[in-house]
C-alpha cells in the first residue's frame, strides 16, 4: 500500500517503509529475529554493497534510521527532495535483495548484543521487560522486541534469511511519503520503485495467539544493584488501536501525566500523577502511556521514587489516582486543558516532515485511523465521559500487573 | 532557509523571527547568558538550581497556577542550562505565541524563587544526582570532566552540579545569581514557525521589552584547560553489563575562526556512527560497539570535544585502541579524498534537512545569533564548509585531538584488561 502527503514548508521528502513483522511474529527460541534482521538490512545488496547505502545517504545529509517494535519493522530516509528517487531505489532494492551473508551476520551479532547490554544498564528497561513478560501468558507481546541475549547468540543466518524472504515484500508493506512535491507525483515514483517487486508467497496468516482474559493482579519484584532509585510500574491489559476506546485512552494518558515526559520540564505539571506524586515529594518522576498496537497490549503508568520513599506508599497513591479517574468525571477546566495538550501535541509532531510521515504510517499500520486528519477528529471528539469509561474498563485490579524495582547495595 | 527577520528591542534583547507558512506550531528559544560559563566560581549547580526554581512560580502566580497556564495552552516548555546559555525552549500553537511569551517572561523576569520551591528543586536535583551514581553514561561524563578541567573551571562538573553545592546553596545565593545572571544583555530570542514577523515582534516587545538591562558589565575569567599528558580513570559501576567510554579533549570556542574546519574534522573522524571513520571501523567492520560518535559543544570556552562508545567490557581495550588508531591516521593525513568530500557533503546536506522542523530552524538560527556569526552566515556557511582542505583537517586534529595526549574515562563493570 502506498500513501503520500504533501508538506511544502521545506525542500525535503521523508520516505517510510513499514513492514508487518516484529516481535509478535517470533516464537520462543528466535526472539529478537525481526530486530536482528533490521540490522542486516544495512549490510548491503548485490547492487549496493555494504557501506554504499551509508555513504550515499550521508552525502545528502539525510536523516535516516530504522526501528523494530512488537508489531512492525520500519525504515526511513528524510532527504533533500532532489534525492527522493535515490531513497526509493535504495529501499526497493533492499526490500527483496538484501545479502545477509554469514560473515556479516557474525559481525553484527556482537553489535546487537552490545545494544541489548546498553538497555540492560537501565533499571527501567529491566523492570519493564520483566513486567511485560508477566502480563502476557500466551501472546507473543510478552517476548518484547530485542530478544534474549542467549537467543541473539543462537540466531542463524539461514533463519534470518528465511524470515526476510517471507516478510519483506510489497504485499507485506506500507510505504508512506511526505514532502515537498505533488502527492500524485510522489505516489507515481513510489509505485514505479516498488510495483515491479515480486510479492511474498509465504506470508501465511498473521500470528494468532489471543491472550486469555486476566483474572487477577500479577506482581513481580526485581532486585538489582544497577540502580539507586526505586521504581513502581503498573501495566494494565488494554485494547488494540482499532478499539473505539483508543482515542479516549490516549486522552487518559495525558490526563494522568501530560504529553511530555521528564520532571525537569515545565509541561505536564498540572497532570494528576505529577500533582499526586511529584509535587508531594513521593516521586522524582512519573509517566503514563497508551500505545497504538495491532493487538490488545498495555496501558502503562510508572513512578521513579524519591530516595527513602517506600514502594507501597507510592503504589497506594498511584492506584488511588487511577481509581479516581475511573469513577469521577474530570471537570470542565481540566478536560479543556487535556484536550488542548492532546491536540497541540498532534500539531507539534506533524509539523516536522519526518514525524508527519511516521504518524501517518503508525495510524495506517495499526488500523487506528485512515489518516492523520481522521485520528485528529477522533481525539477532538473524545468526551469527559469517554475518558472516565475507558479508565473504568481498563484500570481494573483484575487486569493489573505491578512491578517494583528494588535497588540493592552493591556487593 | 526562509528569510530571517531580525530586530533589537530597546533593552538590547536580539530577536530573530523565521515565519514558516503552512505550520500551526511555533518554536521558541530564549537564550540568556546564564549557562555554566557564567556560574560563580566553585559553585557548580547554582545555575541549574536557579533555572529549575524559575519554573516554580512567579511574583504574580504560584507554581501550580503557572504550570496550569502552560498546560492550558497545550505548550511544551523547558529551561536547560548549557555550557554558554540557559535556554528556554518551548513549542506552542502559533495563535498562542503572545500568551506563551508572557508566561516565559514571568519565569525569567519575576520568578518567585520562594524558599519552599527552592527546597523542592533541591530535593529533586539530589534525587537525580543519586540516580546518576549508577548511570554509566553520567558517571563517565563526570569522571572525564574531572580529568580535563582544572578546579574552578565551569565545565569541570556537569550542569546538574556538585552534590555539596546543591545541598548547601541557600535561597539567597540562588536569588543573587538570578539578579546577576538573568538580563537581556547578550540574550537572544528566536521564533520559528507558524507566526508572522510582526506578531512575533509585538509579542516579544510586550513580554520582554521592559526587561531591565544589567547595571554593570560582567567579567568572566576562567582557567585554561590543558592536557599535557594522557590521563585515564576507570570507575566501577555495579551490576552493569556494558561500559561507557569517553575519549576526549578540551575543544575550541564557537567563535574561533577554526571552528568550521573543526566541524569537518569531527565528521571525518567520529561524529557519525555510520559515515565517520571511527564508527565505520568500530561498529561496522569489527562489531565492537552499538554506538560510536563524537561531539563538540558550542560555547565561548573550551567545550568538551569527546568520542563516546558503549562497549562490552571484553572489548573496551580494543575499541579504544581502534578509535585512537583512526585518529592517528587523520593526524597523519591518511584521509581518503572521498572521506573528506563525504564529511563536507553531509554537513552541508544536513542544513537543508534541518529545515523540515521549526525546532531545527530555530536551533540553527540561535547558534548563529548567539555567537554573532553574521547576518550572512547561512549564505557563507555552506561555502566555508566546502572550502575546508585536508591540510586544515590534519592541522585541526593535531592541535585539538592529539592521539598521544587525551583523557579517557570508563564507567561500568570490571574490565579484564589494563587499559593503558
Amino acid at each position: 500500500m502506498l500513501y503520500a502527503l504533501e508538506a511544502r514548508h521545506a525542500p525535503v521528502v521523508s520516505l517510510w517503509v513499514w513492514y508487518h513483522v516484529g516481535g509478535r511474529n517470533e516464537v520462543p527460541g528466535t526472539t529478537g529475529m525481526s530486530h536482528f534482521l533490521e540490522h542486516m538490512l544495512f549490510k548491503g545488496t548485490p547492487k549496493h554493497p555494504k557501506g554504499d547505502l551509508d555513504r550515499l545517504l550521508a552525502r545528502y545529509g539525510a536523516q535516516w534510521n530504522a526501528f523494530t517494535s512488537e508489531d512492525v519493522t520500519c525504515y526511513f530516509e528524510t532527504v533533500p527532495k532532489a534525492h527522493y528517487r535515490t531513497a526509493l531505489e535504495l529501499e526497493s532494492d533492499r526490500m527483496r535483495n538484501a545479502l545477509i551473508s554469514l560473515e556479516e551476520t557474525e559481525a553484527e551479532r556482537t553489535v546487537i548484543v552490545s545494544e541489548r547490554e546498553g538497555y540492560e544498564n537501565d533499571p527501567s528497561f529491566l523492570l519493564g521487560e520483566e513486567l511485560q513478560a508477566v502480563a502476557f501468558s500466551r501472546h507473543t507481546y510478552g517476548q518484547g522486541v530485542i530478544g534474549s541475549k542467549d537467543e541473539i547468540k543462537l540466531m542463524t543466518r539461514d533463519g534470518l534469511y528465511a524470515h526476510y524472504r517471507r516478510f519483506y515484500a510489497p504485499n507485506n508493506a506500507y510505504v508512506v511519503v511526505t514532502g515537498d512535491d505533488d502527492p500524485e507525483r510522489l505516489l507515481e515514483d513510489a509505485a514505479s520503485a516498488f510495483g515491479p517487486l515480486e510479492p511474498s508467497r509465504d506470508l501465511g496468516e498473521p500470528p494468532k495467539a489471543p491472550e486469555p482474559e486476566q483474572h487477577g493482579e500479577r506482581r513481580i519484584v526485581v532486585h538489582r544493584a544497577g540502580g539507586t532509585l526505586p521504581i513502581v510500574m503498573v501495566a494494565f491489559r488494554a485494547p488494540r488501536a482499532t478499539d473505539p476506546r483508543a482515542a479516549a485512552l490516549s486522552a487518559l494518558a495525558v490526563t494522568l501525566a501530560g504529553t511530555s515526559g521528564g520532571s525537569d520540564g515545565a509541561s505536564g505539571r498540572s497532570s494528576r500523577l505529577h500533582r499526586a506524586l511529584v509535587e508531594t515529594g513521593l516521586a522524582a518522576d512519573v509517566d503514563a502511556s497508551f500505545q497504538l498496537m495491532k493487538d490488545p497490549y498495555l496501558f502503562w503508568a510508572d513512578a521513579t521514587l524519591r530516595p527513602g520513599i517506600r514502594h507501597a506508599d507510592v503504589e497506594r497513591v498511584l492506584l488511588v489516582e487511577l481509581a479516581k479517574v475511573a469513577s469521577d468525571l474530570v471537570d470542565e477546566e481540566e478536560f479543556e486543558r487535556v484536550r488542548r495538550q492532546l491536540l497541540a501535541a498532534t500539531a507539534f509532531n506533524t509539523d516536522t516532515i519526518t514525524w508527519r510521515a511516521f504518524r501517518c504510517g503508525q495510524l495506517l499500520s495499526t488500523g487506528a485511523a485512515n489518516s492523520i486528519g481522521e485520528w485528529y477528529e477522533k481525539l477532538a471528539a473524545v468526551t469527559r465521559e469517554q475518558i472516565r469509561d475507558a479508565a473504568r474498563d481498563v484500570l481494573t485490579e483484575r487486569a493489573r500487573n505491578v512491578g517494583w524495582f528494588v535497588p540493592e547495595n552493591a556487593a | 532557509m526562509n528569510r530571517i527577520e531580525r530586530s533589537v528591542l530597546s533593552n538590547g534583547l536580539r530577536l530573530a523571527v523565521v515565519p514558516i507558512a503552512d505550520l500551526r506550531s511555533t518554536s521558541v528559544l530564549l537564550a540568556v547568558e546564564a549557562g555554566q560559563w557564567f556560574e560563580p566560581a566553585g559553585r557548580p549547580g547554582i545555575a541549574r538550581l536557579m533555572s529549575q526554581a524559575m519554573l516554580r512560580g512567579s511574583k504574580s502566580r504560584d507554581a501550580e497556577a503557572w504550570a496550569t497556564a502552560i498546560d492550558a495552552l497545550g505548550a511544551v516548555a523547558r529551561l536547560d542550562v548549557g555550557q554558554h546559555a540557559a535556554v528556554f525552549s518551548a513549542q506552542c500553537l502559533g495563535s498562542d505565541l503572545r500568551e506563551l511569551l508572557g508566561l516565559i517572561a514571568e519565569a525569567i523576569r519575576t520568578p518567585a524563587l520562594a524558599e519552599t520551591e527552592i527546597e523542592f528543586v533541591r530535593a529533586q536535583t539530589l534525587a537525580q544526582l543519586e540516580k546518576e551514581e549508577r548511570d554509566t553514561r553520567a558517571v563517565s561524563d563526570r569522571v572525564w570532566r574531572q580529568l580535563v578541567y582544572p578546579e574552578g573551571h565551569p565545565f569541570r562538573v556537569p550542569p546538574i552540579g556538585d552534590s555539596v553545592v546543591v545541598r548547601t546553596a541557600s535561597a539567597d545565593e540562588v536569588r543573587a545569581h538570578h539578579r546577576a545572571a538573568i538580563a537581556p544583555d547578550g540574550a537572544v530570542l528566536v521564533v520559528a514557525g507558524g507566526t508572522t514577523a510582526r506578531d512575533a515582534a509585538q509579542a516579544a516587545e510586550r513580554a520582554l521589552g521592559t526587561w531591565a538591562k544589567r547595571a554593570e558589565p560582567r567579567e568572566t575569567r576562567h582557567p585554561l584547560a590543558t592536557l599535557s599528558t594522557t590521563k585515564h580513570r576507570v570507575e566501577l559501576v555495579p551490576d552493569k553489563t556494558q561500559s561507557d567510554v569517553i575519549i576526549g579533549w578540551p575543544g575550541l570556542a564557537r567563535t574561533d575562526p577554526r571552528f568550521t574546519a573543526a566541524r569537518v574534522t569531527n565528521m571525518v573522524y567520529a561524529a557519525d556512527t555510520f559515515a565517520s571513520r571511527a564508527g565505520n571501523v568500530i561498529r561496522d567492520q569489527l562489531g565492537l560497539a552499538y554506538y560510536v560518535f563524537s561531539g563538540m559543544g558550542s560555547s565561548r570556552g573550551q567545550s568538551p570535544w569527546i568520542v563516546r562508545m558503549g562497549v562490552n567490557p571484553q572489548n573496551v581495550k580494543r575499541a579504544i585502541e581502534v578509535a585512537l588508531d583512526e585518529l592517528r591516521k587523520v593526524t597523519l593525513g591518511q584521509i581518503a579524498d572521498d572521506d573528506l568530500a563525504l564529511a563536507k557533503d553531509k554537513l552541508v546536506g544536513e542544513l537543508d534537512v534541518a529545515l523540515e522542523s521549526p525546532a531545527g530552524v530555530a536551533a540553527m538560527v540561535l547558534e548563529a545569533e548567539l555567537f554573532d556569526l553574521g547576518e550572512d552566515h547561512f549564505e557563507r556557511y555552506p561555502r566555508e564548509l566546502r572550502a575546508v582542505t585536508k591540510d586544515q583537517v590534519v592541522e585541526t586534529a593535531r592541535v585539538f585531538l592529539p592521539p598521544e595526549r587525551y583523557a579517557l574515562a570508563v564507567a561500568g563493570p570490571p574490565l579484564p584488561d589494563v587499559l593503558i
